[in-house]
């Protein structure tokens, strides 16, 4: 195996870490600072995909306006799920059982919603415009779309940790995530904060969703392929923490890239064996993000 | 909201859903069909264009008189792709609502429990649109025909093109990439097999096996093009498809390896959904094509399928077409269809004339194994905007001899001893 | 209350032998021998997770993994050795299923809540890799067909009435597990597990000692719906069917003994009508869950004996 090999393969690898990032910081986000577990993060992500699909086949709007067009599409379906029925089963005992129905009642809802609007065909975005080429870093050849997404990827977790350490919001968002109650008394408004994180959780979904679009099919059921490689992301890098959503999806993108290159007879287990083995050793994941209740 | 308008919701879908259909109980001689397509997720595409091309067969057939007297009827239920539930619906379509014939079924996995069903109560199941050898080989039973090439007779079709491209192209090394299950696996073997069988000398650099609608293949993409292989083979179906091609193509991957994709890449839902995005040159076939044969009935059914839906069919759908032919020929042979045992000789040797075949071929079902033969064609992606949205469609095709694509005797026994 | 509880015990059991015993002489098909003999099935598997879910607030999302180890042992052992050892599969099966449960559940246990419920969904998802995977040992993909029981359970109504004597030996023995001393710690588990261990009541081993009965019957429900359906796949391992026998049990309530039961038959019920007229059936299942999650969270039993209560003279409702 040549270094150059070795760098391709590690640039695979970013790439794969990249996109399961996108999805899973969403996932996660919502995890940690709403303590709930949206199984239906995905469907927001197919919806992403669709939503800029729509905007660049039948509206032939530029691809990057449709990006925005699907992250905002996908946060306001998100606020709307909080806000008319997760809302309601806060606080009630068993919520996270609850939780986890409701979430899954949407998948089936959204996943046939999809197929009435757009129908079964496999649907499929042209790259953008300027990025459809290859670019030469080091004398290996990329595809430039490959590059920008590992670039925004790296761009978002700036944002988001300048966000969340920086700002009024983000300090309101990680105080949400230790004590809501207390948070209320402090005169924060939460169920609105609750709603916009949801909203921003799915937001980040279909924007993952949008991004990734051009590389991969369209069509129903696509959610339900990025929920469980998510869960496998976030479950090692430990739920609701956002480095650990960072540090899973790479740990997980590199592992995937390199046992292709070396065991690809076996390389489809080696995601669940990164997640027993942590799960053997650390079952709250590598981050945890507080003092998990142990009985 | 209250409580009680939760109830009102929930009502009022139940309501909607019981309304949708009410089985309508005729007086007049029906055949009946039962279907077990699946209408959701990744297949649901094959499941509908199957449905509406078995209807569409079932309207020209009735309304020049039905069969004997007897009309034909279609009752379809989504299999869900799921075996177990499928078993369900097949026992309730056979014990229940008496239906004549099993039909369809795109999951190999769903076949091979429908075919159990059928051997046990004797009922005949028509497999239009799943691949797997095994059931008109070592799972054959008497009950089952599949009126729709199988993974070996596209393989063997792919062994004959690659041995001829050797002599113009000399090539020496190929790999392989395929989704991680049966579907996957059998086609490598079935390929190597019939290189074999035809002398072609080979030597394989790489085997990938990434998972069913894996997202993302850029890792195994790298990988390929660090084993430098002369040529190839993909085995992937439907979306995946989609995704391997649009993911390689910025790699370069086609100019240094050609893209050989012998049993569903050729599909027509990849051109459709690719448009001009889809690099030239790629060598695909199918199981039906919709510019190829140009023969008056292919290019009739093509457009009568157009008008109908809206799209052009992918070939799940020429497959159902041609069993409801099927069905339709036997019951016209035997007169009526109750009599199982005499439908099933009737079905056994079957000619029938179908949109797939090309001038001076006629398919035919053949008596031993159940598999209908079937002239293959394979073909080069080509500039073609004559069935939008597709930009590209094969062309430069050649033809492979049905009865050159026939495993040999003894396949079978080689497949149980395994 | 004692009495009460005796009383109702015997409207359902009463209900369950005449309904379901009357079934092979009823039915109009094969069919609805099928439909009737998965209700049992379902049912049974639904109350054991209950005992999980309702009873110790654990959600497992991963009681698929038992329930396909018990369908595959059957599958495989019968496949390779013959159809005369059905019976001693099953056997095997839950076997399996009780040393497996051990070990997956000595390290899902140390976690609560949400964590819990995607350790196991993430337990389940692996056993469904490894069965899609190991296609050499499991004819992966393809499953397994023509799985058939032997000698006198080779007959439909036979085979019935065997898994309708077990299913009612099954939810006989989990009325008692719910009603005994452990039944009771377990109950207090779900509201309170810190008092629990105060009390001198070991919090962990009760919970795995419930998960590993739970886990039991689900493999026995697994080997016996192979008994039905003459096959097996590697979905019955996907979450998915975890999923399905949550749905149950919400809706016929979590917090009934036998609400699972009556949630299995409207589920699979519904499934059947729904299935049989529309392709729209993940939207009408969906609906119905997000309905009964929000507006009846005590499932239809629950409800209904809500309503009975708050109609019932002299007493205090709940509203």
């Amino acid at each position: 195996m040549d270094i150059s090999f070795i760098a391709m393969q590690f640039l695979s690898g970013l790439m794969m870490a990249t996109l399961l990032f996108l999805v899973a910081s969403g996932l996660t986000l919502i995890f940690g600072v709403g303590n709930v577990f949206n199984f239906a993060h995905g469907s927001f992500y197919m919806l992403g995909a669709y939503l800029a699909y729509q905007a660049v086949s039948v509206w032939h709007a530029n691809f990057w306006l449709s990006v925005l067009v699907a992250s905002v599409g996908a946060g306001i379906f998100g606020m709307l799920a909080e806000f008319l029925f997760l809302r309601r089963i806060y606080g009630r005992a068993e919520e996270g059982g609850f939780q986890i129905l409701l979430t899954y009642s949407f998948i089936l809802v959204i996943d046939d919603l999809v197929k009435l609007v757009w129908g079964t065909e496999y649907k499929s975005l042209p790259r953008p415009t300027g990025l459809t080429g290859t670019a030469e870093i080091f004398g290996l050849s990329i595809p430039s779309y490959n590059l920008a997404i590992i670039g925004i990827g790296l761009v978002i977790v700036v944002i988001a940790w300048l966000v969340l350490s920086r700002t009024r919001s983000g300090r309101i968002a990680r105080a949400a995530a230790l004590d809501r109650e207390m948070l209320g008394s402090l005169g924060i408004n939460v169920p609105l904060t609750m709603t916009v994180v949801f909203g921003i959780a799915t937001a980040m979904g279909g924007f993952a969703g949008a991004l990734a679009a051009p590389l991969r099919s369209v069509s129903p059921g696509a959610g339900i392929e990025v929920i469980i490689d998510s869960l496998i992301v976030v479950v090692i890098g430990g739920m609701g923490n956002f480095w650990g959503a960072w540090l899973g999806a790479l740990i997980l993108g590199e592992v995937n890239s390199f046992a292709v290159a070396t065991f690809p007879e076996w390389a489809s287990l080696f995601s669940y064996l990164v997640m027993v083995l942590t799960l053997i050793f650390k079952p709250e994941g590598i981050f945890a993000s507080r003092k998990i209740r142990r009985i | 909201m209250s409580r009680s308008k939760y109830f009102c919701v929930m009502a009022l879908a139940l309501v909607a859903a019981l309304v949708c259909s009410i089985p309508v109980y005729a007086q007049e001689k029906i055949i009946k069909i039962g279907a077990l397509y699946p209408m959701t997720g990744r297949a649901g595409l094959y499941g509908l264009d199957s449905v509406d091309a078995a209807e569409m067969a079932i309207e020209e057939i009735n309304s020049k008189g039905g069969v004997n007297g007897y009309k034909l009827e279609l009752t379809n239920t989504d299999s869900k792709a799921k075996p177990d539930y499928s078993v369900m619906v097949a026992k309730r379509y056979i014990t229940q609502d008496k239906t004549h014939f099993l039909f369809g079924v795109v999951s190999s996995a769903v076949g091979l429990a429908l075919t159990e069903v059928s051997k046990q109560y004797k009922k005949i199941f028509i497999g239009t649109d799943h691949a797997s050898t095994q059931l008109t080989t070592d799972k054959f039973q008497p009950y089952y025909f599949r009126v729709s090439n199988n993974t070996f007779q596209s393989m063997a079709a792919g062994a004959l093109y690659l041995k001829e491209l050797q002599q113009t192209k000399p090539w020496e090394t190929i790999a392989y990439i395929g989704p991680d299950y049966a579907y996957g696996h059998d086609q490598w073997q079935e390929l190597k097999y019939n290189l074999d069988r035809f002398g072609v000398k080979y030597k394989s650099v790489g085997e990938y096996w990434p998972k069913l609608f894996a997202p993302d293949y850029t890792a195994f993409i790298t990988s390929i093009i660090n084993d430098k292989p002369d040529i190839l083979v993909a085995g992937f179906w439907g979306g995946d498809t989609v995704a391997f091609i649009k993911q390689a193509q910025p790699y370069g991957l086609f100019k240094k390896t050609l893209y050989f994709h012998p049993d569903a890449g050729g599909n027509y839902e990849l051109m459709s959904a690719m448009g001009s995005e889809l690099p030239e040159g790629l060598v695909l076939s199918a199981r039906h094509h919709n510019n190829w044969p140009e023969t008056a009935l292919n290019k009739e059914y093509v457009e009568k399928f157009f008008k109908r839906t809206g799209r052009y069919p992918t070939y799940a759908a020429e497959g159902a077409y041609a069993g409801i032919y099927a069905i339709a020929e036997a019951v016209k042979k035997v007169g009526n269809p109750d009599d199982t045992e005499a439908l099933v000789k009737a079905l056994e040797g079957l000619k029938i004339q179908l949109p797939e075949d090309p001038e001076g071929f006629t398919s035919y079902i053949d008596p031993e194994t159940h598999q209908i033969v079937q002239v293959q064609a394979i073909g080069l992606t080509k500039p073609n905007d004559k069935f939008p949205p597709a930009k590209m469609m094969l062309g430069d095709w050649k033809i492979y001899k049905a009865e050159d694509l026939l495993p040999p005797k003894d396949y079978a026994e080689r497949l149980k001893k395994k | 209350m004692k009495k009460s509880l005796f009383n109702k015990d015997i409207i359902f059991w009463g209900l369950f032998v005449v309904v379901f015993g009357s079934v092979p002489f009823l039915k109009q098909s094969d069919y609805h021998l099928m439909l009737a003999n998965s209700i049992l099935i379902w049912g049974m598997f639904a109350v054991a997770f209950n005992m999980l879910f309702g009873v110790t607030g654990m959600l497992s999302f991963g009681q698929a993994l038992y329930y396909g180890l018990g369908a595959y042992s059957v599958g495989l052992v019968v496949k390779n050795y013959g159809p005369s050892l059905f019976l001693p599969a099953i056997g095997l099966g839950v076997v399996l299923a009780v040393i497996t449960s051990i070990l997956v559940g000595l390290l899902v246990i140390r976690l609560s809540g949400v964590y819990f419920t995607v350790l196991t969904l993430a337990f389940g998802q692996l056993a469904w890799q490894i069965t899609f995977r190991w296609y050499h040992f499991t004819g992966g993909d393809d499953g397994i067909q023509g799985i058939m029981p032997s000698g006198v359970l080779e007959n439909h109504t036979v085979y019935y009435y065997f898994t309708f004597v077990l299913v009612i030996l099954a939810i006989w023995f989990l009325r008692r597990v719910a009603n005994s001393p452990m039944g009771l710690v377990l109950r207090c588990i779900r509201q309170n597990p810190e008092r629990v261990r105060f009390l001198g009541r070991r919090v962990r081993r009760n919970q795995l000692r419930i998960y590993v009965i739970s886990s039991f019957f689900a493999a026995l429900a697994g080997g016996l719906m192979t008994g039905v359906t003459n096959s097996i796949h590697p979905d019955m391992f996907y979450w998915t069917t975890s999923g399905e026998v949550i749905l149950m049990a919400v809706l016929g309530g979590i917090g009934q003994f036998f609400g699972p039961f009556i949630g299995a038959t409207v589920i699979i019920i519904i499934q059947d009508v729904v299935g049989a007229r529309t392709e729209y059936w993940s939207l009408i299942i969906g609906l119905i869950m997000m309905v009964m999650v929000l507006g009846m969270p005590r499932g239809l039993v629950g409800e209904i004996r809500g309503l009975k209560a708050r109609f019932a003279p002299g007493r205090m409702s709940r509203g």
